[in-house]
């Protein structure tokens, strides 16, 4: 169990909140073993903190006599209770000289106050039991995640922040997770300052954020109430994070089957849709320009969510104002609306911030977009969208990631594609590639090489080597295969030979 | 120069005697009683060329009417309007003129500050001795802190007279109601009045009255100006005085209405801490805490760089300062202490000497 509290544990207690240290700082750490009620006489005070009325310290000369007698009597301290009286310098640097800490406090009833400072110092299993009660009464009454966290904070007299293991903050006051906390167990701890608790995934059995309680200092006692608090307030959280979610899943579902409407019904939607679509802030008569994202790589949905809400924000940053983004099975669906037409190098721009946004992503997430070209009206919805899926099929057969690709150069790749099928370029890459055949890191070099458009700074960095060594590679290509790569020609027959391999 | 009453000869105050008297004054008044410079000029003067009679109330005839004569009023009033010998004459005279009879000796009322000089001041007008010895034996601020009030003997017949000559004179009055309207006429005289009060005889003197006290005020002044008293340390010495505090001022906690003031005190070499609770005089002295002297004993607070014993409103914050106490020139007995003790002025600490 824990000991007795210390005067500097009580300053930080909420039952003196308001509290001053008028002098005798340096005496804070003495431990409290009791508290006494002064009436006069300073009989058996040893180790007790002493409190008393402002009759005994008004006129302001009676604290020094007051200040003396308590440190002769072995008490750990004052406790003022008192309005507008303000100490002589003489006790002040009395109460400094004898270390013995005077505590000053305002507007308090001193009845009140002294019986929950004795439950607080005799019996602080009490304290804990009454807390407990008053959280419970408080959270059962409340829905919302901040309201939540507000009777939590009120109850424990302490500041509340529900953050994620890598520091992010969704409610409350960000907060700096000690890097000496473990935080991929899901247990509660406790560094210096801090005190996290778990809260669990509503649906599987992971950790889906951490409840943190910053505190200057506390004793083990209060510390002990804290974590019962927030073992208590875990299950009111989790419980509002499962209902977010259900709310979410629910919009999602709708602005699917709103999205698969548009995509069949084309320009004749019904009145229905055209509601809804007006409900989410979609104007389907503007001018649209669709993405079509895939995150390959991540295993988790809320991963796979959380990317997508990246994205939408980075492109947000770069001047391209995402209207929705729906999940669409395969992928994620997001498009862009203006009512006026899109510059020709409205593409471009598009290209450029979206390959931007996705480089600065994680690259283990696996980010793949298509882009569409503009089009109008419900049915320019559902062809751009299309443009762009077909364009981030595309770009998933890259073997990088980010890959991105934009629709208006895939006539291009489509007829690269046909040719890469014929039987007559499969055999002439055969032949041509021969000599390449028994070193997969030339082949890939050659590929890259062509690929990054003959820059061998470029291919160095695909391939993850220095440049000098793309440079001996490619010159090793050279003389294997006796081809002048400078030649446009030769160039693209090999690119096509390339491809046909699949190298 | 220092006059010792058990001389054979009658000693007699002179003009030589006024420097040495007006110092003790000053260190009797515990840090009040007014200021003594317009006294000491008045009575270098009038004693000039001639020299007053002082004599222990023993020796005088026990039927010898003592009017105590003085002035009253705002020390600031005094030290700007001087104050009439005549006044006093006149208010001693208007007190005796109730009484009938013929006025034997003028007794000075407080022998601190000020007034310690005005009794003098009245006995050479009026031509005749002074007592050695006075009613309070320090400065007070209330005219009933007497040891005449605490032995249950009346202040009046009481006479005041203004400079322009009025006089009220209070023939009968009970302690409190004669303290209103001394108080009250004083305010009306222009701030300030010389009174006449608390006629009686020799013998009662020499049974209630403190013993000595022109005396022993003239020899703690003659023992400051000691020219041996080169540093503070030796001239408490001299004076048998008890060092109670070496230090520098850190805080000034003014009077406000009936509160008290109090002053810190701090030893910037050993961290010690002393407070001077005063009102118009210092009255209690306390070290760490510890309340080490009290009135009615006397408390001088001394500018060690000039040896300037400094009243209440003389201190300043940062100014150096030594306090030390003075052998008390009376031992007032315990029934005495609601009248001059702490209570008095509302005061509650436990003394430890």
């Amino acid at each position: 169990m824990t000991g007795p509290p210390r005067i500097a544990d009580l300053l930080l207690d909420p039952v003196l909140q308001g509290v001053r240290v008028v002098a005798g700082a340096s005496g804070t750490e003495s431990v409290v073993d009791d508290v006494h009620w002064f009436a006069g006489d300073l009989e058996g005070v040893e180790g007790t903190l002493v409190i008393c009325a402002e009759s005994h310290v008004s006129p302001p000369y009676r604290l020094d006599a007051l200040v003396r007698r308590a440190q002769q009597a072995g008490a750990v301290g004052l406790l003022i209770v008192a309005g507008s009286v303000h100490p002589l310098l003489s006790s002040i640097r009395l109460a400094d000289r004898l270390r013995i800490p005077v505590l000053w406090l305002e507007n308090t009833d001193p009845v009140r106050l002294m019986q929950d400072l004795t439950i607080r110092v005799r019996a602080p299993e009490q304290v804990r039991a009454r807390t407990v009660e008053r959280l419970l009464r408080q959270l059962s009454t409340k829905r919302n995640g901040s309201d939540i966290l507000h009777a939590a904070e009120s109850v424990l007299s302490v500041r509340l922040s529900l953050v994620t293991s890598d520091g992010i903050c969704i409610l409350g006051d960000p907060v700096d997770l000690d890097p000496g906390l473990h935080l991929d167990q899901p247990v509660p701890q406790r560094s210096d300052h801090l005190l996290v608790h778990p809260v669990l995934d509503p649906d599987v059995n992971r950790l889906a954020a951490w409840l943190a309680c910053p505190f200057d200092r506390a004793a083990d006692s209060r510390l002990d109430v804290l974590a019962v608090g927030l073992t208590m307030t875990e299950p009111f959280v989790r419980s509002w994070l499962s209902s977010q979610r259900a709310q979410a899943d629910r919009d999602q579902v709708f602005q699917a089957q709103l999205l698969s409407e548009i995509i069949t019904g084309r320009d004749s939607v019904s009145r229905d849709v055209v509601e809804g679509a007006v409900s989410l802030g979609w104007r389907l008569q503007d001018w649209h320009v669709g993405l079509h994202v895939i995150a390959d790589r991540s295993a988790l949905p809320a991963e796979r969510d959380r990317v997508t809400k990246q994205l939408i924000a980075g492109l947000d940053r770069q001047g391209v104002p995402v209207v929705t983004a729906v999940n669409r099975g395969d992928g994620w669906a997001l498009w862009t609306s203006t009512n006026r037409e899109p510059a020709p190098e409205h593409a471009r721009r598009l290209l450029r911030a979206v390959r931007v946004v996705s480089a600065a992503l994680p690259h283990d997430c696996g980010i793949v977009a298509g882009i569409g070209r503009p089009h109008r009206g419900p049915s320019g919805l559902a062809d751009t969208l299309s443009e762009a899926r077909d364009a981030a099929d595309l770009a998933r057969s890259h073997d990088f990631r980010p890959a991105v690709e934009h629709s208006d150069e895939l006539g291009v790749a489509r007829l690269l594609a046909t040719w890469q099928r014929s039987d007559v370029t499969r055999a002439f890459a055969e032949s041509a590639l021969a000599p390449l055949r028994d070193s997969t890191t030339l082949l890939t070099t050659l590929r890259a090489y062509l690929e990054s458009g003959g820059s061998v700074i470029l291919t160095a960095q695909v391939l993850k080597v220095h440049r000098n060594t793309v440079t001996i590679r490619v010159q090793q290509v050279r003389e294997r295969l006796g081809i002048d790569l400078d030649d446009p020609s030769q160039r693209l027959a090999l690119q096509v030979a390339c491809r046909a391999l699949g190298v | 120069m220092t006059i010792d009453p058990s001389d054979d000869v009658l000693p007699r105050i002179r003009a030589e005697h006024v420097d040495a008297l007006a110092a003790g004054a000053v260190l009797l008044g515990s840090g009040g009683g007014g200021d003594v410079s317009v006294g000491r000029q008045l009575l270098r003067g009038l004693l000039r060329d001639r020299s007053i009679e002082m004599l222990p109330a023993s020796v005088l005839a026990p039927d010898t009417l003592v009017v105590h004569v003085g002035v009253v009023g705002g020390p600031d009033v005094i030290s700007e309007r001087l104050v009439d010998p005549g006044d006093l004459a006149l208010a001693a005279q208007a007190v005796v003129g109730h009484l009938g009879g013929r006025l034997g000796a003028v007794g000075v009322i407080e022998i601190g500050g000020l007034n310690g000089l005005m009794g003098v001041l009245a006995a050479a007008r009026l031509g005749v001795p002074v007592v050695d010895g006075d009613l309070m034996g320090r400065a007070f601020p209330l005219i009933d802190q007497t040891t005449l009030a605490v032995a249950g003997h009346p202040m009046t017949p009481m006479a005041l007279v203004s400079p322009a000559g009025d006089t009220v004179l209070v023939a009968t009055g009970s302690a409190r109601t004669t303290q209103a309207l001394l108080t009250s006429t004083a305010v009306a005289m222009g701030g300030a009045a010389a009174v006449a009060l608390y006629p009686t005889t020799a013998a009662v003197l020499n049974q209630v009255g403190v013993h000595g006290s022109l005396s022993a005020c003239l020899a703690l002044g003659t023992a400051y100006l000691d020219p041996r008293a080169v540093d503070v340390r030796t001239m408490i010495d001299l004076l048998g005085g008890r060092l109670l505090f070496d230090g520098r001022v850190d805080e000034i906690r003014p009077r406000r209405g009936g509160e008290l003031g109090c002053v810190t005190l701090g030893d910037p070499v050993t961290g010690a801490t002393a407070r001077v609770d005063h009102k118009d005089e210092f009255l209690a002295v306390s070290c760490d805490g510890a309340t080490v002297t009290a009135t009615p004993d006397v408390v001088v607070a001394l500018d060690p760089s000039n040896h300037t014993p400094l009243r209440t409103d003389q201190l300043r914050v940062g100014q150096p300062l030594v306090v030390f106490a003075l052998p008390p020139l009376h031992d007032w007995p315990a029934e005495a202490a609601p009248v001059v003790g702490l209570a008095r002025f509302g005061l509650d600490l436990e003394v430890t000497r």
